[in-house]
């Protein structure tokens, strides 16, 4: 992990993608992707050992096999989603009942995206690693990226590519309400069957915390020695 | 037995059979979570050997048990299950709920997924706190439930308020 | 094993699944229902498999009954507190749960880990590899019919778990790691009371050899039960013992060790080529035996110095994504971190192995007999925990 450091010697800069790139591994593989998917390959990003790839939904599935077979990532790690929207209840760090009268104050709902860009409210990563060959040599390990149409977010399966896709996409489906076309059974994976909502989309509340006020609020005290500047 | 449901039966019987119940509990182990291993370790292992205390941790089924020790999280897709094994058990029948996750919800309190307590579906008679608790305290929540069932009328079998150990 | 070779058997082995399965003896179909309370699942795994006489034609776990939803717990929470839940995720190697996590979040801050900590997490990771995987040792027997090595498996593993208690006052969930080192250090005398204990758990792997490898009904309920080729296995994602197994020789232990010493030891990444639920069970046992002597050659090594760094009191983790792998006794086991800047983290995805690892079986356990399924279960190796989260 020699790139790891580097990050340690940049702190000032906000991007320390561009010092970590130096990766060989990485910027080969990023002109493989770009050679296979040419326009559909939108963004990359290099930090800390870690290479992050965004690509256009249309091609998730062409994106997949080219990870598979041209990069030899033939180790599926896993796919999930990410739903970039802040939570319109905050961290849920206070009940409604904190706020009698005025009712809970007003959120930032700006929506910012992370690493290697985005451009709607859901994204869907997945990641594998080329593992055999190289013992002991460290492991080419990629995490692809997509945007999903805000209305209907529907994406192909990975099922062909990766067998290990299957339960990986039912529980996106389950958590997110991602459609996945060509997969032969999404049903719920981890919630009983009359279980309505997607649970980790910021919008569906806990709703324990919506009637409890929160007890871990302050759980950080003074240690009596402590003289170090409270951040 | 009907001698026991009209609730007649002289005292010194009734405690002769609660002696005989109370050192013959089998015990059908519902292990969940976490709590499952020290429940196996208090009934599996050599260390704490549970059988000194004359309970007998081997039906295969609920059908042979008189008391079921509920360990770990209960989730809204497992409480139909619970209930009807519960429902299996012949009475007289005791529950013990091994661990906060089973008493109250423990850390998942604000979870989607986890019933919040599994008094909320079945009566139960010990509440073993800790999460996990060691093997120790399910020991004295067993040895608390056999002096519940030493003192025991029958016929108040229900009345009597939950024990708490601790 | 050449690759073509090894596709070669892979197509023949489901080859011969299927016409095993269509041409024999046809009865009338039957759905088994196993769990999901039942002691060879190992919690709450329910399995429905489509019967053909005694013959599997098609197994379908069904999870979820343990799903607790922690990814969405830990957005609510701040990074001290997640620790605290992510420690159930794998309840008998809670300390090895919480490493990448607060790994992911060393690296968005920055912070540099003192060698010793660095060090102590390391030991305290193989510990918690040893009170894991003993309990895999004596529980494969009891699935087959051997009811005595668990009892050996509960007895010795007491002593590992009294090393920990010692050291982080948890039998099973220490909440041990902090952002930036250790919450203390080694009690006086540790040291060498682990280098009893691991005598100890070196004895426990010996006793198990002789009683189970070599057994003859051990043997023929394990070889060739439940063989997962290498293609299948890196495409369903396996990962650990149940990788190697297969003759993958890949650890992150060696290959990315990422802010843990084992590049510093000297030891050896143990692979079987069959990928067999003997192979699997040998595997680990090797594995367990390595780890003893990793932790005495820990022991031996240890730095000295603080085991804390200077971290803020209040713990705020700068915006940007993260994820970190370490191997794990289940398996590969990752966390990818999203940070925005707050006290909490903004999404948290955690990749567990037994996820990825109990995926496989609808396709392992098709034309397997019923007795089958629960050794490939077993040797499988998963929490109930770690695969639904």
């Amino acid at each position: 992990m020699s790139d790891t450091d580097v990050t340690d010697t940049d702190v000032s800069e906000p991007d320390a993608g561009d010092a970590a790139e130096a990766d060989p591994r990485h910027i080969a593989a990023v002109a493989t992707l770009a050679d296979v998917l040419g326009e559909a390959m939108l963004d990359h990003h290099s930090q800390r050992g870690e290479l992050w790839v965004r690509v256009h939904h249309d091609s998730w599935q062409r994106a997949g096999y080219a990870l598979r077979d041209d990069l030899g990532c033939r180790w599926f790690d896993f796919l999930s989603a990410i739903d970039w929207l802040p939570s319109p209840f905050g961290r849920d760090m206070d009940a409604e009942q904190d706020w009698p009268t005025s009712g809970p104050p007003a959120r930032d709902t700006t929506i910012t995206h992370g690493v290697a860009g985005g451009e709607t409210r859901l994204q869907i990563f997945a990641r594998a690693a080329a593992v055999e060959g190289n013992p002991g040599g460290g492991n080419l390990a990629v995490t692809l990226k997509a945007d999903l149409p805000n209305e209907n977010p529907a994406i192909e399966t990975w099922i062909p590519v990766y067998a290990g896709a299957n339960w990986h996409e039912r529980e996106a489906w389950e958590m997110f309400g991602i459609a996945f076309i060509g997969h032969p059974d999404l049903r719920h994976i981890y919630l009983p069957g009359e279980f309505e909502g997607h649970p980790l989309r910021k919008d569906f509340p806990l709703l324990a915390r919506r009637v409890k006020p929160w007890p871990g609020l302050v759980d950080v005290e003074d240690m009596p020695s402590t003289d170090e500047p409270r951040s | 037995m009907g001698l026991v449901e009209s609730g007649k039966m002289p005292a010194p019987l009734t405690k002769l059979l609660n002696i005989g119940r109370k050192y013959s509990l089998w015990v059908y182990q519902w292990g969940l979570a976490c709590c499952a291993i020290e429940m196996g370790a208090a009934f599996g292992s050599p260390r704490y050997d549970v059988m000194r205390l004359g309970v007998i941790p081997f039906p295969a089924s609920p059908r042979q048990a008189d008391l079921v020790v509920v360990s770990g999280t209960v989730t809204d897709k497992m409480v139909p299950s619970i209930l009807r094994l519960y429902e299996q058990m012949p009475d007289p029948k005791y529950v013990i709920s091994m661990g906060s996750c089973a008493n109250c919800g423990g850390p998942y309190w604000d979870s989607y997924s986890v019933t919040k307590g599994i008094d909320q579906i079945i009566p139960v008679d010990v509440y073993v706190p800790g999460c996990p608790p060691r093997p120790e305290a399910l020991l004295e929540g067993i040895v608390l439930l056999q002096e519940r069932i030493a003192n025991e009328d029958m016929t108040a079998r229900w009345k009597g308020d939950p024990i708490v150990v601790g | 094993m050449s690759v073509t070779e090894r596709e070669q058997r892979a197509f023949i082995a489901a080859a011969a699944a299927d016409a095993r399965v269509n041409v024999e003896l046809e009865t009338e179909g039957m759905t088994l229902n196993i769990g999901p309370q039942h002691p060879a699942t190992h919690g709450t795994l329910r399995i429905i498999a489509r019967l053909d006489g005694e013959q599997v034609v098609a197994a379908e776990p069904v999870m979820g009954y343990m799903h607790r939803g922690y990814e969405k717990l830990a957005e609510v929470r701040t990074y001290p507190q997640v620790t605290t839940l992510i420690n159930r995720i794998d309840w008998l190697g809670s300390f090895a749960n919480e490493v990448p996590f607060i790994l992911a979040a060393e690296q968005l801050m920055e912070v540099e880990v003192p060698p010793r900590a660095a060090w102590i997490r390391t030991i305290l990771f193989e510990l918690s590899r040893l009170a894991n995987i003993a309990l895999f040792l004596g529980d494969m027997g009891v699935q087959l019919g051997a009811l005595t090595p668990v009892f050996f498996a509960f007895r010795d593993r007491e002593f590992v778990l009294n090393q920990i208690e010692a050291v982080t006052g948890g039998r099973f969930h220490p909440n041990f790691d902090r952002i930036g080192g250790l919450k203390d250090d080694l009690p006086k005398g540790w040291i060498e009371e682990t280098r009893g204990v691991m005598v100890k758990m070196r004895t426990f792997c010996d006793e198990l050899e002789d009683l189970l490898m070599g057994n003859e009904i051990f043997e023929a309920r394990t070889r060739g039960v439940g063989v997962i080729p290498a293609d299948i296995a890196l495409s369903y994602g396996l990962s650990g013992a149940n990788l190697r197994a297969s003759g993958v020789d890949w650890d992150m232990r060696r290959d990315n060790p990422c802010g843990l010493v084992y590049d510093q030891l000297d030891w050896k990444v143990w692979t079987h080529p069959d990928g067999d639920s003997f192979a699997r069970y040998w595997v680990r046992l090797q594995e367990t035996r390595e780890a003893t002597y990793m932790v005495e050659q820990m022991l031996d090594g240890l730095p000295a110095g603080p085991v804390m760094a200077k971290v803020p009191v209040i713990i705020k983790v700068p915006a940007g994504e993260a994820y970190v792998a370490t191997e794990n006794p289940l398996g590969v086991m990752g966390y990818y971190v999203v940070s925005k800047g707050d006290l909490g983290p903004f999404r948290v995805k955690i990749r567990s192995a037994s996820f990825n690892n109990i995926s496989v079986t609808p396709w392992v356990m098709r034309g397997v007999y019923v007795p089958d399924v629960i050794t490939i279960l077993a040797s499988l190796y998963f929490i109930l925990g770690d695969i639904d989260r």
